[in-house]
């Protein structure tokens, strides 16, 4: 079932939630709403639940008009993301619970339910906790739970709120794997929200990024990695590395077409840490800045070392590989020259981007 | 309900020696102060009592107008305390689930009753219900007794008992959070259904430990039902007014046997009021391993 978001507004008290979002997502998708918190993320998903309204702008689910459907007439899974598993009632009930609320036509027979509550508690790899109470399983466990419990009616669409933020690092990543095994298996067209850009970039088919209750791009992972449309964007990825000055001409690789006094304005530039070259020695015809080893994290698949630039007192972190790493023999307080292979900049104003890929100076 | 989840962090490791005397001297002045202000008065009402033997002691509360006050006060506690109970949780619910102009306001408002005397209370009842109140001359009219008459009795045993249940549910469905509601309501649950499958087991044992204070509050109340009552022996007297009547007349034993009974509603509301904690204490400390989970 695909869901189409127009224009959507909402304010709390003196704060604006969402200014204005739209977003389609298709039939059998798995959209990641990544953003900050206070960037709207978690209401834009409540309203397409039905569990709050919007100020202004429409939601549509399978093309139709839904703003003024409830929750319960939506059709829709929720996963919350502290479980909201019902704390008096075993697994078995809680994953029944959807079922057994169903108007006396539609509610299936009690060994219908039984059955189905079966395959699903299956499907997590729960069969055997069937008669537990929430408060006895592991937090991974209960989001299972949760997420067979909002499966069991059916749903055509399945929601789910920050669901492994409160999980540690480990069962994140195997619920995030397995979530999307889930997806692939049902063809539910799913809304993640999360604020994990790693967790989005990975599962998700298309990645929705918010900001401040407006969204700054839409795309495929790859795509928002490959060409983030701001600097926000840039900045939330993750790893990177700002410098602040100002664009001037000479720094391009070709002349451009207009003056120096032009092209003199304000910029950030942003570099990530494996687009970074390190040299020892001073290329040839090539520029680069003189940098001082401070630290090296040599454990990892990567080494990262973290410089400090001539002349400035930003640190910069750069990643080299194992092999350059054990080829050059760094040690910490030694010089280097590092020479970023691209770099990204946007004028500070209005963020207007310009890539000079290759071999553009600082 | 807090008492017991504190008891954890009391003292347990080795103390000086002047530490040891202060809390040595602490501990016996508490124990004596509860003894010499609690423990004895309450004694002394059994001892009261029983003073002319076990006869006298049944005679005395068996007599009518003993039992009529128990008839009433039970009848009072039965009419007021589910009122409270539907009251509170209508108010627990509306400030906690929802956000709404006057929400504050409605806070506020209901903790009234704890902070205006009693007898005050009553004469406000007196002032609008009364014959000559606001609402006096059309009361009449329709032949409705209210002051000094049952139905003014109930009113005034209400309006002091109204925080009693939604001052428990507050904090308590305020810290539970809507989470599981809306889990429910996502899953095809209608308003009722929530509520009694869900909502409530949730808070099962905050409400009945509300309940029980205000039955307790009930029984015991004497202030704002003395104004209202008239003191009609048999008739608008309930069990406290009827221990002040005989006190008065100087009719001790029977006083102090009417007294006796009040008292052991009073410790039976203490085994119930343990009785939940301790139930609601396994609860609580499961709520907060699921919360470090």
């Amino acid at each position: 079932m695909s869901i189409q978001v127009q224009n959507i507004y909402k304010q709390y008290a003196s704060f604006k939630a969402l200014a204005g979002v739209s977003l389609t997502i298709e039939s059998g998708e798995l959209v990641a709403l990544l953003g900050p918190s206070g960037s709207g993320k978690t209401t834009l998903l409540r309203i397409i639940a039905g569990l709050e309204s919007p100020d202004q702008g429409s939601i549509q689910l399978h093309g139709e008009e839904s703003t003024e459907l409830n929750a319960a007439q939506r059709g829709i899974g929720f996963v919350f993301q502290h479980y909201a598993l019902f704390r008096h009632m075993t697994i078995f009930e809680n994953v029944a619970f959807g079922l057994r609320v169903q108007s006396r036509g539609l509610r299936p027979s009690r060994s219908d339910i039984r059955a189905r509550v079966k395959e699903l508690l299956s499907l997590v790899q729960l069969d055997s906790y069937s008669g537990m109470f929430p408060e006895q399983l592991s937090g991974g466990q209960r989001q299972r739970v949760a997420l067979a419990r909002a499966l069991a009616v059916r749903p055509k669409v399945l929601l789910l709120d920050e669901p492994f933020s409160a999980l540690d690092a480990k069962v994140r990543k195997d619920l995030r794997n397995w979530l999307r095994r889930i997806h692939d298996e049902m063809h539910v067209t799913t809304v993640l929200v999360t604020h994990d850009q790693e967790e989005a970039l990975e599962v998700a088919d298309r990645v929705a990024i918010l900001n401040r209750g407006k969204l700054e791009q839409v795309g495929t992972p790859q795509a928002i990695y490959d060409h983030p449309a701001s600097p926000f964007v840039y900045n939330f990825l993750g790893n990177v590395n700002l410098f602040h000055g100002r664009l001037l001409a000479d720094l391009s690789p070709q002349p451009q077409d207009h003056g120096a006094s032009e092209m003199e304005s304000s910029a950030i530039g942003f570099v990530r840490p494996h687009e970074f070259e390190v040299t020892r020695e001073l290329p040839e015809n090539q520029r680069a800045v003189l940098a001082m080893v401070r630290r090296i994290h040599a454990a990892g698949p990567q080494v990262r070392l973290d410089l400090e630039l001539s002349g400035s007192k930003n640190p910069v972190a750069v990643e080299i590989s194992q092999p350059r790493h054990k080829e050059l023999q760094l040690t910490e307080g030694e010089k280097v020259f590092v020479r970023p292979q691209a770099i990204r900049l946007f004028e500070a104003s209005e963020a207007n981007e310009q890539i000079l890929e290759q071999g553009a100076g600082i | 309900m807090s008492q017991s989840s504190n008891l954890h962090t009391r003292c347990s490791h080795p103390l000086s020696p002047g530490i040891r005397v202060g809390r040595a001297l602490l501990i016996v002045l508490a124990l004596a102060s509860v003894a010499l202000f609690l423990v004895l008065p309450l004694v002394t009402v059994f001892l009261q009592a029983f003073a002319h033997g076990w006869q006298a002691y049944s005679h005395a509360v068996r007599q009518a107008e003993v039992l009529a006050a128990l008839r009433l006060t039970a009848l009072v506690v039965i009419v007021a305390v589910p009122l409270n109970v539907l009251f509170g949780i209508a108010a627990s619910w509306a400030i906690t689930r929802f956000d709404f102009r006057g929400r504050n306001l409605l806070i506020t408002l209901i903790d009234i009753p704890l902070a205006v005397s009693p007898v005050v209370a009553g004469m406000m009842y007196v002032e609008v219900f009364g014959r000559n109140g606001w609402l006096g001359a059309w009361l009449s009219d329709h032949n409705l007794h209210i002051i000094y008459a049952v139905p003014g009795i109930v009113l005034a045993t209400m309006f002091v008992t109204f925080p009693f249940v939604a001052r428990e549910l507050i904090p308590f469905m305020e810290a539970q959070g809507a989470d599981e509601e809306e889990a429910a309501v996502v899953l095809g649950a209608r308003g009722f259904s929530v509520f009694w499958r869900v909502s409530l087991p949730n808070i099962k044992w905050a409400l009945l430990y509300g309940t029980i204070l205000a039955a307790a509050r009930s029984v015991g109340e004497f202030g704002a039902v003395s104004v209202v009552s008239g003191h009609i022996r048999g008739r608008t007297t309930t069990l406290p007014l009827q221990v002040e009547m005989f006190y008065n007349e100087y009719n001790f034993t029977a006083a102090f046997a009417a007294a006796s009974l009040l008292s052991l509603a009073a410790v039976f509301t203490l085994v119930v009021k343990k009785v939940i904690e301790v139930s609601s204490g396994i609860h609580r400390q499961r709520t907060e391993e699921e919360n470090r989970a």
